[in-house]
């Protein structure tokens, strides 16, 4: 196991947000590193330093055609971004490419000697729960949410990569499980919520809520890639801030509902991931932050706090209606 | 012309391109004045000018300030890591400070015995179902000692809809270990209450009789953080919510441990939730120091065991002092009212 910066990394999962910004900032990085970049299609104005592979992780022989590559092409270093950036009704696919798909990168990294794995991951497996601690740390079971599949299949993920890193003690394997994050490039269903100008929210509930800036985000994920921190790690934004003061600072009009309701409204929204509505609304109501304590001793103090993640978010949104 | 003085300063010398430029300068003000007193006289005979008190005019600078910062007066954009916020507690002291001196007339005693600074871990009885009693040992601290201590809340009451937002706000945490060893680390005070639930739903004539401390988890938490404690006892919080019945069904489609049935609650609905105003004796005992156990005292259950039931014997005996001090459920008894409260009180 060596510490030194690994000469050939693989990106898989190029066109996920991760996968493409990473891209991005190691082509502009260090001159002696060979960028490999997979995924399933091509994505538009690819650097060319970065050399693209199309795999497709929920073909039942991916691990053999990804082992191929890696080995070929001698990878070193492996980021695992090919996950769904929202979920989607198609719970079966979702599996597929989430849980088992993971399950043939882990096993294909196992055949190709890759030394080093990084794995996103995310804090909201932690689950919202009325007996949080209000700081959630590492050794904190993963309970996600009933109804949320798509962080049941990221905690599967965790459970089968656990196993695997027992039996592959020389690797190094990171997990990064990141919180929401938010900034002026970064979008998903999440963001897409949070800047509703209207914001539906459970009646009576005001958690503490996190968020990490997407440039923190990167920062984490490069450092794990580049340099050796093996373990899991809190990938989060240092301070907290209440649900409403969010939308307060942003000027937002809030809609506090009783669940009845907020179901029913939130209904046709909420379909789009085929998941009861109290999936995403009891991250709303119950906290589920997490102690970033040793992700910033490992990756470096956040450069943005959750509120200065937010306020960057938010003059950027005025900036986007003219664009 | 505060802002003339600030135009001229950097023009001020002897240079006499510089007298002349302030001549002109001079001049083109004069000119602009002029200009702009005359315009506004056709307005003022339109509409007859009130002249408002200036006390009024500050009132109404004040509303409109508020109007355009709406949702944001009461509260401010940083809140501290669990949650609670300065900007709310400053808002609600004149509240606080009412029903402390007013409302409860609360008597404090052996707060001197506190320790000079923090952290240190406050134990007290459970009493009431409101956290009222939590607030007001945190007020009483926060006169003396200037430090406001966090309190523990329990589970049910922590995540209950509407009233859990305000507890956060006011410094209330969820009651677990992780919680309250992290703000012991922080260096912040907790005030617990390791009756739990068992403590809050005691039948109305064991009010002051303290239950089982959990398991034990208090005295073990102080010495593993290696912070003195401070046993407290309270009286007065029972009576201002005295339970008659507590109702099994309802509590169970809610979620809830139990739903009270009070002299005012649920007759009056949600003003049923208001307290009476008994009198509270809120008494500090001496702090308790773990520092000299053997470094693996954490880990001899018989030991903690035989700490926590003096630890309760001692909050017991303090809650009993404060029995005696009063006459009835309203009111001091007679000699402590007058010639104990000069001196015992803290302002």
């Amino acid at each position: 196991m060596s510490t030194s910066q690994p000469g050939v990394v693989a990106i898989l999962g190029l066109r996920s947000f991760v996968g493409r910004e990473l891209a991005l900032r190691l082509s502009s990085g260090p001159p002696g590193l060979r960028i490999l970049g997979l995924d399933l299609r091509r994505p538009l104005g690819l650097d060319e330093r970065v050399r693209f592979h199309r795999i497709d992780l929920t073909e039942p022989r991916a691990d053999t055609t990804l082992a191929a590559i890696l080995e070929k092409q001698r990878v070193e270093a492996l980021v695992h971004a090919a996950f769904r950036t929202d979920p989607t009704p198609d719970h079966e696919r979702d599996h597929e490419l989430d849980a088992i798909g993971s399950l043939r990168v882990m096993n294909a990294c196992a055949a190709a000697k890759v030394r080093r794995l990084v794995v996103a991951s995310t804090t909201m497996g932690y689950g919202p729960h009325p007996d949080n601690p209000n700081y959630l740390t590492e050794e904190h079971p993963l309970r996600g949410h009933p109804g949320a599949h798509a962080v049941r299949d990221r905690i599967e993920m965790e459970r089968l990569l656990g196993d695997w890193r027992v039996q592959h003690p020389d690797v190094e394997v990171s997990v990064l499980r990141a919180c929401w994050a938010i900034g002026p490039a970064f979008w998903n269903r999440i963001v897409r919520y949070l800047s509703l100008p209207v914001v539906p929210l459970p009646i009576g509930y005001d958690p503490l809520i996190q968020l990490v800036h997407e440039q923190d985000l990167l920062d984490a994920f490069e450092r794990a890639l580049l340099t050796s921190h093996a373990g899991v790690f809190n990938v989060v934004g240092s301070g907290v801030l209440p649900v409403s003061t969010l939308f307060r600072i942003a000027g937002q009009r809030t809609l506090p509902l009783p669940s009845l309701l907020l179901d029913r409204l939130s209904s046709p929204w909420q379909s789009q991931s085929g998941d009861p509505p109290a999936a995403f609304f009891d991250y709303l109501r119950y906290l589920w932050v997490a102690d970033g304590r040793r992700g910033w001793d490992a990756f470096g103090e956040p450069a943005y706090s959750t509120k200065e993640a937010w306020i960057s978010f938010v003059s950027s949104r005025r900036m986007r209606r003219y664009r | 012309m505060n802002r003339d003085g600030d135009l001229m300063r950097p023009l001020s010398g002897d240079d006499p391109a510089r007298i002349a430029a302030r001549a002109a300068l001079a001049d083109l003000r004069r000119e602009i004045r002029g200009r702009f007193t005359r315009a506004p006289v056709p307005v003022r005979s339109a509409v007859p000018r009130v002249s408002l008190p200036a006390a009024w005019e500050r009132g109404f600078d004040q509303l409109r300030e508020r109007l355009a910062t709406f949702g944001m007066h009461e509260r401010s954009a940083e809140i501290d890591e669990f949650g609670m916020d300065a900007e709310a507690l400053r808002a609600l002291r004149p509240l606080l400070d009412f029903v402390f001196d007013r409302f409860w007339r609360v008597r404090v005693g052996g707060i001197d015995g506190l320790p000079e600074r923090g952290p240190y871990l406050l134990v007290a009885n459970a009493a009431g179902i409101l956290p009222y009693d939590a607030l007001m040992i945190a007020h009483a601290v926060e006169r003396a000692r200037g430090e406001r201590p966090r309190f523990a809340v329990a589970d049910w009451l922590i995540t209950l809809p509407f009233v859990q937002p305000r507890l956060a706000r006011l410094g209330g945490v969820r009651a677990c270990r992780e919680n309250v060893e992290r703000l012991l680390e922080a260096r912040c005070s907790v005030a617990v209450f390791p009756e739990g639930v068992k403590g809050a739903a005691k039948p109305f004539r064991d009010r002051y009789r303290l239950a089982r401390f959990g398991r034990g988890g208090v005295v073990r938490l102080a010495v593993e953080c290696g912070v003195p404690i401070v046993p407290v006892g309270v009286v007065g919080a029972e009576e201002a919510h005295p339970i008659l019945y507590k109702m099994a069904a309802p509590a169970r489609a809610l979620g809830l441990p139990f739903v009270p049935v009070t002299p005012t609650f649920p007759w009056f609905g949600p003003l049923g939730a208001l307290p009476l105003p008994s009198q509270w004796v809120i008494r500090f005992g001496e702090p308790i120091s773990y520092a000299d156990l053997a470094p693996d005292a954490a880990r001899d259950a018989l030991l903690l065991s035989r700490l926590t039931e003096e630890l309760r014997a001692q909050i017991q005996s303090l809650v009993d002092a404060g029995l005696r001090t009063r006459a009835t459920v309203w009111s001091l008894a007679p000699g402590q009212a007058s010639a104990g409260a000069p001196s015992e009180r803290t302002g």
